[in-house]
């Protein structure tokens, strides 16, 4: 059993939150979730350098560490290592195991083809490159979603045949998991486990994420207490007590501090007004630095001029001191 | 025609005039009043066969009677017109340009003098084989005058390799570096070139890039680089960078030097094996940043310096891009040294203080934090006396051997043990970093030691990093700093090359920290001037 310091906290580093949710990212959300289940409390961080990288997310406890792409991820780290099990007894029930095998792999297919080549990259770009530098995510985002093609087997010459196989077998799970709900509170024996966790985060960003014209989207819709599973755990599992998992700000050093400007996390998105307001003081800061920016090179500019007479012509002591390069 | 053989050869650095007499031809005064520069003394030699001697009693006092006029003050002489020759590929811009101080010469010393900074600076363009120039007696209603003649020998060969030690603008040691250059692509005299390079700091890079000599009239040359470089950082802090970008030379003359780097930055981690602090770092940097060197060198010997002292200054602004999402900090650098020489042995002191400091910009910047290949460093196999340009060595403690330091993820199995041995900890460099030496270098007694250069040397050294940000300056203090400084003495031989400064020394290190990376014993440092 892993020696973990149970004296030290348990901090989770995620995506950046975005649409109302802790972390927009589909592969970060279950995580959360799963702890918010669990009810172990831990500390949230982000990390928005790094999209493509896969260990994130992870748990970090001292100098232990859970990651995504390590032993099955980082769910089936914390129960290995006797953090927290929230599968006790599940492991050999045969629906329990093809729910989660089904959600695993026909429903994230059918997100990640949706939020990468179903829809125009909106999404995903809020949730992976906000602060990123517009060239860097330009180029991730480009050699993502190339990545996510071959990953899906999608070619050109069977794009169409593909996106109805996707959405076909999308529809067959959602309709088999919304069978097996019905009007429960979870999936089974009415106590959470690892499998509501990733079908939670799934329906939240399929809800919050894609747009509205989103065909996965529209199918998961047709289920409406597939819906209300969501809202209602959200509201009690997610949302309720989200402030505690937040670092405070400014004051806490150990969270994930941003190299490239003061954090400004909140469990919700900023409202319209306010987000605009921003964007206003984004273009004002950007026109000053072009301002400062244009300052320094006419000052650089200014003393090149001056120096211009004094350098027409190497100096001819004889202490051998011209330079050479 | 006259040939000013006195007038130093063009591979050598242009002197002060000092004509010999002795070889100077004989040369009618009224028509063929002419000064030739050859670059070829076997020419010189043949044109004295060649010249028919009925002439030297007849000319010989009119040439000494010229020569006695140049020695007793200036002979006026103005340039009439300047014509260039057997330049088909060149560009005459980028010969006129370096003209001017000829045209506006208005004795015969001065076009002289002028003539041999032309010479030089035509030579330095490495596009000709030969540069001959001529002094040709002007038209005859216009007296005092001549017209100069510039006859170049475009190099048949533009392509060419070499290997060699360089430092450039964007790298933060020196380096070795393979090229393969072509000049004179254009006729701009521009220089293309492109290398493999491996630096003293474990970084290798792939890059290409263009020399203009004369850009758009600017007065200074003008360099533009694309580089692909890496840096394995794993074994002391769990990290790899990776950079793409462009960095253009703007501004280079005596003391200043003018650079702006455009990058993308990766820093990651393939062993998973990273602390807390540098797992949070890795990812995606977009780095915009203008360097400013003023660097004012006056020892005599970068490798050996006996005499004199240095000053250098470093200042890099990040962040100078529309995109507000690029890295935005402020880098400082100061290195102050003197030698000073005892006169027996080439005995020569040598001191000096270097610091620097790294800070984020930005509102609450106190707050954020640096990004880590920005933070300053110490330790390494380098040696002070070649590392001018910021606090980076330390005799006897290893690179990145010394400062904060943080223990990296611990696996199943492993011992968590909070004793742990220091090379499983993540070194993380500081924002604050300041270092000292004092070094005694002196010939050694047998000869054959002297001549080759080797020598000995004493020394001792201290130096200190701290982190400021992440509101760790609250804890910061002067005498806490000084307390905790780390310092190293010891005695070495010193052998230096053409290309790098060998030393081997014994260090004993006098303080450090529990988790540095120093010990006592026998080091070896290679360092390349910079």
């Amino acid at each position: 059993m892993e020696q973990v310091n149970e004296r030290e906290d348990f901090t989770l580093v995620t995506r950046k939150p975005y649409f109302g949710l802790p972390t927009a990212c589909p592969i970060c959300l279950p995580v959360y979730i799963y702890l918010k289940f669990a009810r172990l409390p831990f500390h949230l961080a982000f990390n928005s350098t790094y999209p493509d990288s896969d260990i994130i997310p992870y748990v970090e406890s001292g100098t232990y560490v859970a990651c995504n792409n390590e032993n099955g991820g980082v769910i089936e780290c914390l129960k290995k290592d006797g953090i927290v099990d929230l599968d006790n007894g599940y492991q050999s029930v045969p629906e329990w195991i093809s729910m989660k095998a089904l959600i695993s792999s026909w429903l994230e297919e059918a997100l990640i083809y949706e939020l990468w080549v179903g829809s125009d990259g909106n999404s995903v770009r809020k949730i992976y490159y906000p602060d990123l530098a517009w060239p860097i995510g330009k180029v991730l985002f480009l050699q993502q979603v190339r990545t996510v093609k071959q990953q899906l087997g999608i070619t050109k010459e069977n794009s169409d045949r593909r996106e109805e196989e996707i959405y076909n077998r999308a529809s067959i799970a959602y309709r088999a998991l919304s069978t097996r709900l019905g009007e429960e509170s979870f999936l089974f024996e009415n106590r959470p486990s690892s499998v509501d966790a990733i079908l939670l985060a799934h329906v939240l960003v399929t809800l919050h994420a894609l747009p509205e014209t989103s065909l996965l989207k529209s199918k998961l819709l047709e289920h409406g207490n597939l819906v209300r599973y969501a809202e209602k755990l959200k509201t009690e599992f997610v949302e309720a007590g989200s402030s505690s998992s937040i670092p405070p700000f400014p004051s806490d050093p150990s969270s994930s501090t941003p190299r490239k400007g003061p954090s400004h996390w909140s469990s919700k998105p900023k409202p319209k007004p306010k987000r605009e307001k921003t964007e206003e003081e984004k273009t004002f800061r950007r026109r000053a630095k072009y301002f400062l920016a244009t300052q320094l090179v006419a000052i650089v500019l200014f003393l090149s001029v001056m120096n211009i007479y004094d350098i027409s012509e190497p100096e001819l002591d004889n202490e051998g001191d011209i330079d050479f390069d | 025609m006259a040939n000013a053989g006195g007038i130093p050869g063009p591979e050598q650095k242009p002197e002060a005039l000092n004509p010999n007499l002795d070889e100077i031809e004989e040369e009618e005064e009224e028509d063929d009043d002419v000064v030739e520069e050859e670059d070829d003394d076997d020419l010189e030699e043949d044109d004295d066969a060649a010249q028919p001697q009925r002439k030297s009693r007849v000319d010989r006092p009119k040439i000494e009677n010229l020569f006695r006029r140049i020695r007793n003050g200036p002979v006026p002489l103005r340039v009439h017109d300047v014509i260039v020759k057997g330049n088909t590929k060149t560009k005459d811009c980028l010969i006129e340009a370096e003209l001017d101080a000829i045209r506006n010469a208005t004795t015969m010393q001065e076009i002289i003098q002028a003539a041999n900074i032309i010479n030089y600076k035509l030579r330095e363009l490495e596009c000709f084989d030969s540069v001959e120039i001529t002094l040709d007696s002007g038209p005859p209603e216009l007296p005092g005058t001549s017209n100069v003649i510039i006859q170049v020998v475009e190099t048949k060969t533009p392509l060419s390799g070499q290997i060699g030690t360089y430092t450039k603008g964007e790298a933060k040691s020196s380096t070795v570096e393979g090229s393969l250059k072509y000049k004179n692509g254009f006729g701009y005299g521009d220089l293309w070139d492109a290398s493999l390079a491996y630096g003293f700091d474990r970084s290798a890079e792939v890059s290409a890039g263009v020399y203009l000599p004369r850009f758009k009239g600017l007065v200074t040359p003008m360099t533009a680089r694309v580089f692909l470089q890496s840096q394995d950082w794993l074994k002391f802090s769990s990290y790899k960078e990776q950079s793409l970008g462009l960095s253009l030379g703007l501004f280079s003359i005596r003391h200043h030097d003018l650079v702006y780097n455009l990058a993308w930055r990766t820093l990651t981690d393939p062993s998973h094996m990273s602390s807390n602090t540098v797992r949070r770092q890795l990812g995606h940097d977009f780095l915009s940043s203008l360097k400013y060197t003023f660097k004012f060198d006056k020892r005599n010997s970068p490798l050996r310096p006996t005499r004199g002292y240095a000053f250098v200054s470093t200042t890099q602004i990040g962040g100078l891009a529309p995109d507000s999402r690029c890295l935005r900090f402020l880098r400082q650098e100061f290195d102050l040294r003197f030698a000073v020489p005892f006169g027996f042995y080439r005995t020569a002191l040598n001191f000096g203080i270097s610091s620097g400091v790294v800070l984020p910009i930005g509102r609450d910047f106190l707050r954020m934090s640096t990004s880590l290949p920005e933070r300053f460093f110490l330790g390494g196999n380098l040696s002070p006396i070649c590392s001018l340009g910021g606090p980076s060595a330390l005799w006897g403690f290893k690179t990145r051997g010394l400062g904060p330091a943080e223990p990296r993820r611990q696996v199943r199995g492993d011992s968590s043990d909070e004793n742990a041995d220091a090379s499983e900890r993540d070194f993380l460099g500081g924002d604050l970093a300041v270092s000292a030496f004092a070094d005694l270098s002196f010939d050694l007694p047998l000869r054959w030691f002297r001549e080759k250069g080797i020598h000995g040397h004493l020394f001792a050294c201290a130096g200190n990093v701290a982190k400021l940000t992440e509101n760790e300056y609250r804890n910061f203090s002067l005498p806490k700093f000084l307390q905790s400084t780390r310092s190293s003495v010891g005695a070495g031989i010193v052998f230096p090359t053409n290309l790098f400064r060998l030393e081997v020394n014994y260090c004993r290190i006098l303080k450090k920290s529990s988790h540095d990376h120093g010990k006592n014993g026998i080091q070896i440092s290679l360092s390349a001037p910079l």
